[in-house]
């Protein structure tokens, strides 16, 4: 015994001893900061081009060692994890790539990914320890997460791509130092619908939905009771927030509530955890006429054994958007992503969620360059840049972005719009993902006027 | 008699001395030097411990001067009156939503706009209210029952909390808390605000240190109340009943008022600990007042010690810096694994797993490499420190500082 407690005092000391080493290692990739970019004067006598312009930096760029350093606060351990992980791989493979093709203006980047595990006092706490490590955050995850950072983004002047769809982004009050990318889920709600009942025609006259609560779930049901009222859907059952995560009796009763109403159009955004049970539970009980949909982190092929029973039924039966594109498509943009991916020999199976990490990357670098080219790479600076961003290309990787304007300048109305391949289900490759309308836009998206959140997080 | 009690701290001749909060010389030599280290830390210049002036482990600490309040009050109920509690996470819950009701803008939701001074006290004494009004209920149990009535506390917390989202946003929404700053009523402009850098009495200091001095004062006053609580005549009715509850009915200790004191002081500390963890990190979800917040706390009074004060700061401090360490460890053994030289690249190469082919105990790429991400690793850490603090050292980790401290008293003799 007495021996066992020194030993693990001793353990204790080094582990602090080691906690002391290595922050103040990080702490030199500062410096060469507050000298003023002196480009504006001279700019026009030095047309030759070969001359290296002065490029302004605070943190997380380090001219003399030549890298950028941007930070991701992903959720590597929470709900979401087996999303977002494949997420930060994709962020990695890309910037892999750009730094073996000369980086950024021959500045290598660096991504460092920590923990958030999705809840918001780690969230802020990672916020943090980055912050004065990076340029900027490559993506934060979580509405509620990022919201609870917002303030001290604004205090400290950095940029974030929030890793998530939420309505709320495109309001000037939470905006200023985000730039947020693909439709939101409440304008994914109503272009799938309208998709769906383009369809099916007349044969569609009601429509069910549900979901989780949070801002996820109901930003998707006001889109989907927008839809409904606009396109003359009768709403049989609203189970609005009913989804309860781990709690199975929600799912019973929510899949009881579906099937008892009948309806044409099934919309219900969950998780796959929920919404596999509810689907089951409902083909269980023989409801076997309606469309299937809901919000785009609904589904995950992974989640669908090649021997599933209810694999053919998922084929046959549901349709999805996504914000990005998916693993099928043979757009230029999405065939480059790829063709990275597939030889990083990372990826163990092809998953679309790996092509998000490569919109929120080209989103940065696309940032980090204007920012270069106006020689200002401090996080002001590539906040400055990036918020004049006119356009964002993807080469159909996901629908160009822009951001400048109103808010209704900048919102993306467009969705992939696609159905899982059954065959690509049956041998368990997942990659069976078809495309049936790249960049759609429902004339109800296209005539929505932004004036504020569809689901307000208060 | 000066000179007679030299060099013999545990000679105590009056009772006073005998019952001091810190009875001998050493003790308040340490304690003093201690408090004069904490306020030193924002200014980064004790040699070694430079680091933690960086804003986020300023932070970290902070986290844990709100935990070691929250703990302090879990230690009174369960290390002092041996009251088994799963529903603290409930009280803190409780103390957070009175806070944001008080003390939050109006807007949406339902928000008075008040100072901290109302609703910091008021988050305590509501969640003091109900742990009384909880209390019958649960003296008439006890051990593994009042495991069990309280872990009921958390489940019912969790419903009321979704169902009036009027108050807490609704689940996975969440709301907003009021900031960590000082208004006299609700004047614009704070009094004092500590989310803000700026000088104090001449002395720049940024949010974090502000944040951090703020939490540690109040940590303080309620460390100075617990230790003080253990030697009055309440305290020890709370020894008596927790050692044998039945001898110390026949001696007359009031079994059902001091329970339901131990739940109401106890349930007093929760409140103010989830109001001040609320406003620190300044949006929470409903969820968060859960059953692995309450699991988190009893870890804290095990590995820390129950029953005694130090153990339950001492076991704040692991509980909330261990992540870090480990996260930082691996980081480092990875840097190795990167540059591949030095002497532990050996170590790295077990320990760290780096691709989809290559086997270890940690991976560098979640999801991608087998092994487990480090918050994994740190879960099953946890796991393994309670069951081993359980078994080989109950007094938790003041258990291993006493025997430290009397290992080097008895030096160079065993005995």
């Amino acid at each position: 015994m007495r021996i066992k407690s020194r030993w693990l005092a001793i353990l204790l000391a080094m582990g602090l001893v080691l906690a002391a080493c290595s922050p103040t290692e990080s702490e030199s990739t500062t410096t060469e900061g507050d000298a003023p970019a002196t480009t504006e004067g001279d700019g026009a006598t030095t047309t030759t081009g070969e001359e290296p312009m002065t490029i302004a930096t605070d943190v997380g760029v380090d001219l003399e060692a030549g890298t950028i350093t941007i930070g991701l606060l992903s959720d590597l351990s929470g709900q979401y994890s087996s999303l977002v992980q494949l997420i930060v791989a994709g962020h990695e493979i890309y910037w892999a790539d750009v730094n073996a093709n000369g980086g950024v203006s021959g500045l290598e980047v660096v991504v460092k990914a920590l923990d958030t595990e999705y809840l918001a006092d780690v969230h802020v706490q990672r916020y943090e320890e980055l912050k004065d490590e990076v340029v900027a955050f490559g993506h934060s995850t979580g509405s509620p997460q990022t919201v609870a950072i917002i303030p001290q983004l604004e205090a400290d002047g950095i940029l974030a791509i929030p890793l998530t769809w939420y309505s709320g982004w495109s309001d000037p009050a939470y905006n200023n130092n985000l730039l947020h990318h693909g439709a939101s889920y409440c304008i994914e709600s109503m272009n799938v619908i309208s998709y769906l009942k383009e369809q099916l025609g007349d044969a569609a006259t009601t429509i069910a939905i549900a979901s989780v609560p949070g801002d996820y779930g109901l930003d998707s049901m006001e889109g989907a009771k927008i839809a409904a009222a606009e396109l003359e859907l009768e709403v049989v059952y609203d189970g609005s927030g009913a989804v309860i995560p781990g709690d199975e009796a929600s799912f019973a009763a929510v899949a009881a509530g579906i099937v008892g109403a009948d309806p044409d159009i099934v919309w219900l955004t969950s998780s796959p955890l929920q919404y596999g049970p509810i689907f089951g539970q409902a083909l269980a009980a023989g409801f076997t006429t309606a469309a299937w949909s809901g919000s785009g982190p609904s589904y995950n092929p992974a989640f669908i054994a090649p021997d599933s029973a209810i694999k053919d039924a998922v084929a046959a039966m549901t349709t999805w958007g996504y914000a990005y594109s998916v693993w099928s498509d043979d757009s230029p943009g999405t065939t480059a992503a790829k063709e990275l991916l597939m030889a990083s020999g990372r990826v163990a199976s092809p998953v679309s969620a790996y092509l998000e990490g490569f919109v929120e990357a080209q989103i940065m670098h696309a940032a980090l360059q204007a920012a270069y080219d106006a020689g200002d790479m401090t996080q002001a600076g590539v906040l400055a840049a990036a918020k004049s961003l006119e356009n964002v290309a993807f080469d159909g990787l996901a629908p160009d972005e822009t951001y400048v304007g109103t808010p209704n300048e900048q919102l993306q109305r467009a969705t992939n719009i696609w159905r899982p391949d059954p065959a690509g289900l049956a041998d368990g490759t997942h990659a069976g993902e078809v495309v049936v309308e790249s960049g759609y836009v429902s004339d109800l998206a296209a005539a929505y006027e932004f004036t504020g959140a569809c689901y307000q997080l208060s | 008699m000066w000179p007679l009690m030299r060099g013999r701290p545990l000679l105590h001749i009056t009772y006073g001395s005998d019952q001091a909060m810190l009875n001998t010389g050493t003790k308040k030599v340490m304690t003093v030097l201690f408090v004069v280290f904490l306020i030193l830390i924002p200014f980064s210049i004790v040699p070694g411990f430079k680091f933690l002036a960086e804003a986020d482990w300023l932070r970290l600490l902070s986290t844990v001067c709100i935990f070691a309040i929250g703990a302090l009050g879990l230690n009174i109920l369960t290390g002092l009156a041996g009251q088994v509690s799963l529903g603290h996470a409930f009280f803190m819950g409780l103390g957070a939503y009175t806070a944001a009701w008080l003390g939050a803008a109006p807007g949406p939701l339902v928000g008075m706009g008040l100072p901290i001074w109302i609703w910091l006290p008021a988050a305590g004494l509501v969640a003091a209210l109900v742990g009384v009004a909880v209390g019958p209920t649960a003296v008439r149990v006890r051990g593994l029952y009042l495991a069990f009535v309280t872990l009921g506390l958390v489940f019912v917390g969790e419903y009321l909390f979704r169902r009036f989202d009027n108050v807490t946003g609704g689940s996975q929404s969440g709301r907003g808390f009021p900031k960590l700053e000082v208004r006299l009523w609700k004047e614009e402009s704070a009094l004092v605000d500590f989310s803000a850098d700026g000088p104090w009495f001449g002395i720049d200091l940024t949010s974090q240190a502000k944040t951090f001095y703020f939490l540690l004062a109040l940590t303080v006053v309620f460390v100075v109340f617990a230790k003080n609580l253990q030697r009055t005549r309440v305290g020890r009715a709370f020894q008596s009943i927790r050692d044998r509850d039945i001898a110390s009915g026949i001696m007359g200790v009031g079994e059902t008022k001091y329970k339901l004191i131990a739940f109401g002081i106890s349930s007093f500390y929760a409140g103010v600990a989830g109001a001040l963890f609320a406003s620190f990190v300044g949006r929470m979800i409903p969820e968060a007042w859960g059953l692995f917040l309450s699991v988190e706390f009893i870890a804290i009074v095990l590995i820390g010690g129950a029953g005694v004060v130090s153990g339950a700061l001492l076991g704040t401090v692991f509980v909330i810096v261990l992540p870090r360490l480990v996260e930082d460890f691996t980081s480092w053994l990875a840097a190795y694994v990167v540059v591949g030289q030095g002497a532990f690249v050996w170590l790295a190469d077990l320990f760290i797993s780096t691709g989809i082919d290559d086997w270890g105990l940690v991976n560098t790429q979640a999801g991608v490499a087998p092994g487990l991400g480090v918050a994994q690793l740190n879960q099953v850490l946890y796991g393994l420190l309670i069951i081993g603090f359980l078994i080989f050292e109950p007094l938790g980790l003041y258990g291993i500082w006493l025997r430290i401290r009397n290992y080097w008293k008895g030096w160079p003799f065993t005995y």
